[in-house]
């Protein structure tokens, strides 16, 4: 050796050390490791201004990975997996509220109503029995034996009045207890161990992850990476809302919008290949990734009527009017007793002016039937770089839409006649998830003179479609477009800790819709219920101390059109390697899901000219002439904020890592 | 009258090659500081400890955070022999070649010239207001770590210096790779495709605990100084690249003592500082042969190296036999008023162009924190590292003596370009390895 050396020289010497790294590079690359196992145990309890516990969770997660180094012609294949398993003991420990003894018998609105009075000794009258009802028409009525009172609440009841407005009942107890409502398969039908135990499903959701990967060198920058199998893929740069980060569907029944999306996004099958060019032309890094989402189709997951967290209450909506399609169902104040008095009506009082439920059979409203896609097909590209200090990207994904639309396109029975037909302007439906073309961009940057970094994220989409009662089928598409910028700041703030700055990030989401369609109707708005432009402002502050084992936050977020907001002070305490402890308060402010009302449909003469209103010019017209009410599209104004305005919470975390 | 001409060449050869002479003894004294003799003062002996008891004997070469430590017993100091650390001879070749081509532009960062190797040589000159500068960007342009090298992996435990508690244990790995300026490692002595013009990125991956497991750093250092550093940082738990301001830069980095800024000393650009060169001086720093040290029994690798240990009050000190050096002290003091200290003292240790002790101030001119980074060398290290010329960062020490509170750091440092290929070094990659 020594020989070599003198033989070589110093330059020699040079080449040969780069000879020997080079060859010893792919061994080092290729070399085996231990299995990486870590995880931990974790309760969550959350109580809630009202029912009280609200979540009772216990969770085990762990997490494995092992680089075989090289295998099956790549380098560090590798093995991910993450399983997780939780038990929700709200369903036992306050099954009043969340289990098998929610709900009650419930009682229905008829504002102003002098008959309801006379006959039921107030203005609401008991579910099944209501002043329209069986006898009015072959729609009309139900089988209380079938479909009893019990175990309901009244739509909304939780977060406003009925205000004169439409509501309906909603079963509230899991499936297996009471499976009215259930009927809507893979998207709203769980048992109580379903709540209980939400990871062990036919999607087998207890593997969080498992997949493969490894990479094929092309270059010493360059690589060709694949991964395939059950994880999570996420594109964009913000936080708590979503714009580019839509692979994966969330499930917003563990904490509505407010756990980290590592935790709410629902794993997929998926296969990805990234070709990473490292640093080529005039970009410091060039990445180009295609994703096959090869899973079948999973919705998001808005909770189920009667569960604690069911982001905009839709699900207990959605929940009642299945239960209307298979049972038949109670509507309150629905009809003016004006119209039945003119139709023949025998009321006591013929000069009644107020509103009277409705008891509606099987087959007339409701939603019908839910049409999940068989998915396997949802699929994108992203290009991403980093240009003079810019990162940016460029994105294209085609998928199904993750939030239900209602398609009012489906044959149902006339309540007056017992005909059968696709009735316009029938709040009769199927769920669906119509196909979106998303095509959207990146960007985030570093503007030294004020110290901040700005991420910038914009999308715009194309097949959405949404509720708008214009429509004879209710609902129509719109293209969508979609913004956000965050700022982000380490600002110091001495007087509260000298020794390290506080982290000020702030987002404005936007959102327009291009296709928006509203109208002035003779009783009030017609149309789309959501806001053609709203922007949704989210404010973090977040400090440490104790070497960052004590950290308090603030988050802030506020619906600018829903006039929503909400405040979430929490305090992270690790309290040693192992041990941390979380507890913090989300309290709602503003206004709530009562404060806002929509075209609910009841105007819109489905049945012409029985269900004509004296604003129908042409009684044989269908259409709606804009009666409104809380229920059931003020959600949609409320958004996710306002319609859980009820919802103010103490959460305690302690969690155990291993 | 060719003997004429032969004499008029040689004349000019020996004047050209006296030019070259000069150069490389420059060169030879920066790189050679003990070729002849090594530092000696009074009292001081190979084997020898500093103690408490005999302190202020050696007051003269200590510096004012030790000497205090020491006199306050908070660890003893064990003397070793005064050792050369020999770097690399292509880094002392590169410096030959360039000697005497390299000079400072007008704004402070701004430097001419520089190929590879250590960009100002000569002794630095108290009259020169722009010595600390230079000694700056000799620290920049230092060897360092090499072409590339690996801390792998790298303990860091946060402790309560009154109880001695240990808080946290972070597990990191830490990656450099010098883009440009290399000297060894192939590509020399840039990589072509630069396209940012980088000079240095720095790639932390976070292996335990588990609440910032898979959180991941990366730096991208400009070889134009007054271009600001590129930093991302990804949060495992969001799964998510945020890019850092600057004032995550000069913070806490995952609740340590020390600040992004403070890695290897002083891990900022040279603009964003005014260095004060205030004078040389023999003084007692960290440097030491691993292998013959008593190691730590706790952290043991499956390869059986093991790290160096600590004790003293809290455990805030390794156990490292220190050595009486040639260093340069250099003032460095932010030019950002919003800074949060007021300055560091750096002693830069004259041969390697280290930085093994560095004192920091807070705002309002107080001592805050004391830095120890004990140096190690490579012939006495993993095999790996034999020949490797790389003063190998083997421990360190980060002392809040406001708070009451220290992290210290555990290396396993690897020069081997195997385990920093570029692709690592990109924002990709955080997103890859994360999950």
């Amino acid at each position: 050796m020594i020989n070599i050396k003198r033989t070589l020289g110093r330059a020699g010497r040079s080449s040969l050390a780069v000879f020997v790294a080079s060859a010893a590079a792919p061994a080092a690359l290729s070399q085996q490791s231990a299995w990486d196992t870590a995880g931990f145990v974790e309760n969550a309890t959350f109580y809630r201004d009202g029912p009280g516990l609200s979540k009772v969770r216990n969770t085990a997660q762990f997490e494995f990975s092992k680089n075989f180094g090289k295998r099956f012609g790549l380098s560090n294949f590798r093995i991910n997996g993450t399983l997780r398993g939780t038990y929700d003991a709200v369903y036992d420990l306050n099954d009043d509220e969340f289990g098998k003894n929610a709900g009650g018998a419930r009682s229905f609105e008829n504002f102003a109503s002098s008959n309801a009075q006379i006959i039921y000794g107030s203005t609401s009258s008991p579910w099944g029995q209501s002043i329209l009802g069986t006898g009015a028409g072959p729609g009309f009525g139900f089988d209380l034996g079938a479909n009893p009172n019990e175990g309901l609440k009244v739509l909304g009841e939780d977060f406003h009045d009925p205000n004169a407005g439409v509501t309906l009942g909603v079963p509230v107890r899991p499936c297996d207890e009471d499976r009215r409502g259930c009927g809507l398969d893979g998207f709203t039908d769980f048992d109580t161990n379903d709540l209980r135990f939400p990871e062990f499903n036919d999607q087998l959701d207890f593997i969080r992850e498992l997949y493969v990967e490894g990479s094929i060198p092309t270059g010493d920058f360059s690589e060709l990476f694949l991964r395939v199998g059950k994880q999570q893929v996420v594109w964009g740069r913000t936080d708590l809302f979503r714009v580019l980060d839509i692979i994966n569907p969330v499930d917003y029944s563990r904490h509505n919008i407010y756990d980290e999306l590592e935790d709410i996004r629902i794993p997929q099958w998926i296969a990805s290949a990234e070709y990473r060019w490292g640093a080529v032309g005039p970009f410091d890094d060039m990445n180009l990734q295609l994703v096959w989402n090869f899973d079948e189709f999973r919705p998001n997951i808005l909770g189920q009527g009667g569960s604690p967290f069911a982001i905009l209450d839709a699900n207990s909506f959605f929940r009642a009017m299945n239960t209307c399609w298979d049972y038949g169902c109670t509507a309150s104040n629905f009809v003016p007793a004006g119209a039945l008095v003119a139709a023949g009506a025998p009321l006591p009082d013929p000069t009644d002016p107020g509103l009277v439920a409705a008891d509606f059979g099987p087959g007339v409203i409701g939603i019908r039937d839910v049409n999940l896609p068989s998915g396997h097909d949802q699929g994108g590209i992203k290009l991403e770089g980093v240009y003079k200090g810019v990162g940016f990207s460029l994105n294209y994904y085609h998928f199904y839409q993750q939030l239900p639309v209602l398609r009012g396109d489906i044959p149902s029975m006339n309540a007056f006649t017992g005909e059968v037909a696709d009735w316009d302007y029938l709040i009769a439906f199927d769920i669906d998830f119509p196909e979106v073309d998303l095509f959207g961009g990146s960007l985030d940057f570093y503007v030294d003179s004020i110290k901040s970094v700005f991420r910038v994220e914009a999308t715009y989409t194309t097949g959405e479609e949404v509720a708008n009662s214009l429509e004879p089928d209710l609902y129509s598409d719109t293209d969508m477009f979609r913004w956000v910028l965050g700022w982000d700041r380490n600002t110091w703030i001495r007087p509260l800790n000298k020794n390290k700055a506080f982290l000020l990030s702030a987002q404005v989401f936007g959102e327009h819709f291009l296709d928006h369609e509203l109208e002035k109707g003779p009783l009030g708005d017609v149309g789309m219920p959501n806001w053609e432009d709203n922007y949704i402002f989210t404010f973090l502050i977040k400090g440490w101390w104790m070497n960052d084992l004590l950290s308090p936050q603030i988050i802030t977020a506020y619906d600018y059109e829903a006039n929503a907001g909400v405040v979430a002070p929490s305090v992270d305490w690790l309290i040693n390697d192992n041990w941390r402890l979380m507890v913090g308060f989300n309290i709602k402010f503003g206004d709530g899901m009562g404060d806002q009302e929509f075209d609910d449909c009841r105007g819109c003469n489905p049945f012409p000219p029985y269900t004509a209103t004296p604003a129908h010019a042409d009684p044989f017209q269908s259409g709606s002439v804009g009666i409104s009410g809380i229920e059931p599209l003020g959600r949609f104004r409320s958004g996710p904020i306002g319609s859980a305005s009820e919802e103010d919470e103490f959460q305690v975390t302690i969690r155990y890592r291993f | 009258m060719l003997k004429r001409k032969l004499s008029v060449a040689t004349l000019v050869a020996a004047l050209v090659a006296g030019a070259n002479f000069a150069s490389a003894d420059a060169v030879d004294d920066s790189f050679y500081p003990y070729r002849d003799t090594v530092p000696e003062f009074p009292g001081l002996s190979s084997g020898m400890t500093i103690n408490a008891g005999n302190v202020e004997q050696f007051k003269d070469i200590l510096d004012p955070a030790v000497y205090q430590q020491l006199k306050d017993g908070w660890f003893e100091m064990k003397v070793g022999d005064t050792t050369s650390f020999d770097l690399h001879p292509n880094y002392v070749e590169a410096t030959r070649k360039s000697a005497g081509q390299v000079s400072l532009g007008d704004e402070v960062g701004q430097i001419n010239g520089f190929v590879a190797g250590r960009p100002f040589p000569e002794e630095p000159l108290a009259d020169d207001p722009r010595a600390g500068e230079k000694l700056a960007f000799n620290y920049k342009y230092g060897y360092n770590w090499g072409d590339s090298a690996a801390i792998y992996p790298f303990y860091w435990k946060y402790r309560d210096l009154d109880s001695g508690k240990i808080e946290r244990t972070l597990k990191f790995n830490f990656h450099f790779l010098n883009y440009k300026h290399r000297v060894i490692q192939e590509p020399v002595p840039e990589f072509e495709d630069n396209p940012s013009d980088l000079f240095r990125g720095i790639y932390v991956q976070v292996l335990e605990p588990f609440d910032v497991k898979n959180t991941q750093l990366l730096i991208h250092r400009s070889d134009n100084d007054l271009e600001r550093d590129n930093t991302w940082l990804y949060l495992g738990f969001q799964r998510r690249v945020r890019r850092l301001s600057s004032g995550q830069i000069t913070d806490s980095f995952l609740g340590a003592d020390l600040m992004i800024e403070d890695f290897e000393g002083y891990n900022g650009r040279i603009s964003d500082m005014n260095w004060t060169y205030k004078g040389t001086q023999n003084v007692m720093l960290p440097f030491f042969n691993h292998n013959e040290l008593t190691l730590a029994t706790d952290l043991e690798e499956p390869d059986g190296y093991q790290f160096v240990d600590f004790s003293g009050k809290g455990g805030c000190f390794p156990n490292i036999t220190w050595q009486l050096r040639k260093a340069y002290v250099l003032e460095s003091d932010p030019v950002d008023d919003n800074h949060p200290i007021s300055k560091r003292v750096h002693f830069i240790d004259a041969q390697t162009f280290t930085i093994p002790r560095t004192l920091i101030y807070d705002r309002k001119g107080d001592f805050w924190k004391s830095f120890i980074i004990g140096q190690a060398h490579p012939d006495h290290h993993l095999d790996k590292n034999k020949g490797s010329g790389v003063s190998i960062d083997d421990a360190f020490s980060f002392v809040d003596v406001q708070a009451g509170h220290c992290t210290t750091g555990q290396f396993k440092g690897q020069v081997d370009p195997a385990l920093n290929a570029p692709k690592l070094f990109t924002v990709q990659n955080l997103r890859a390895t994360g999950r």
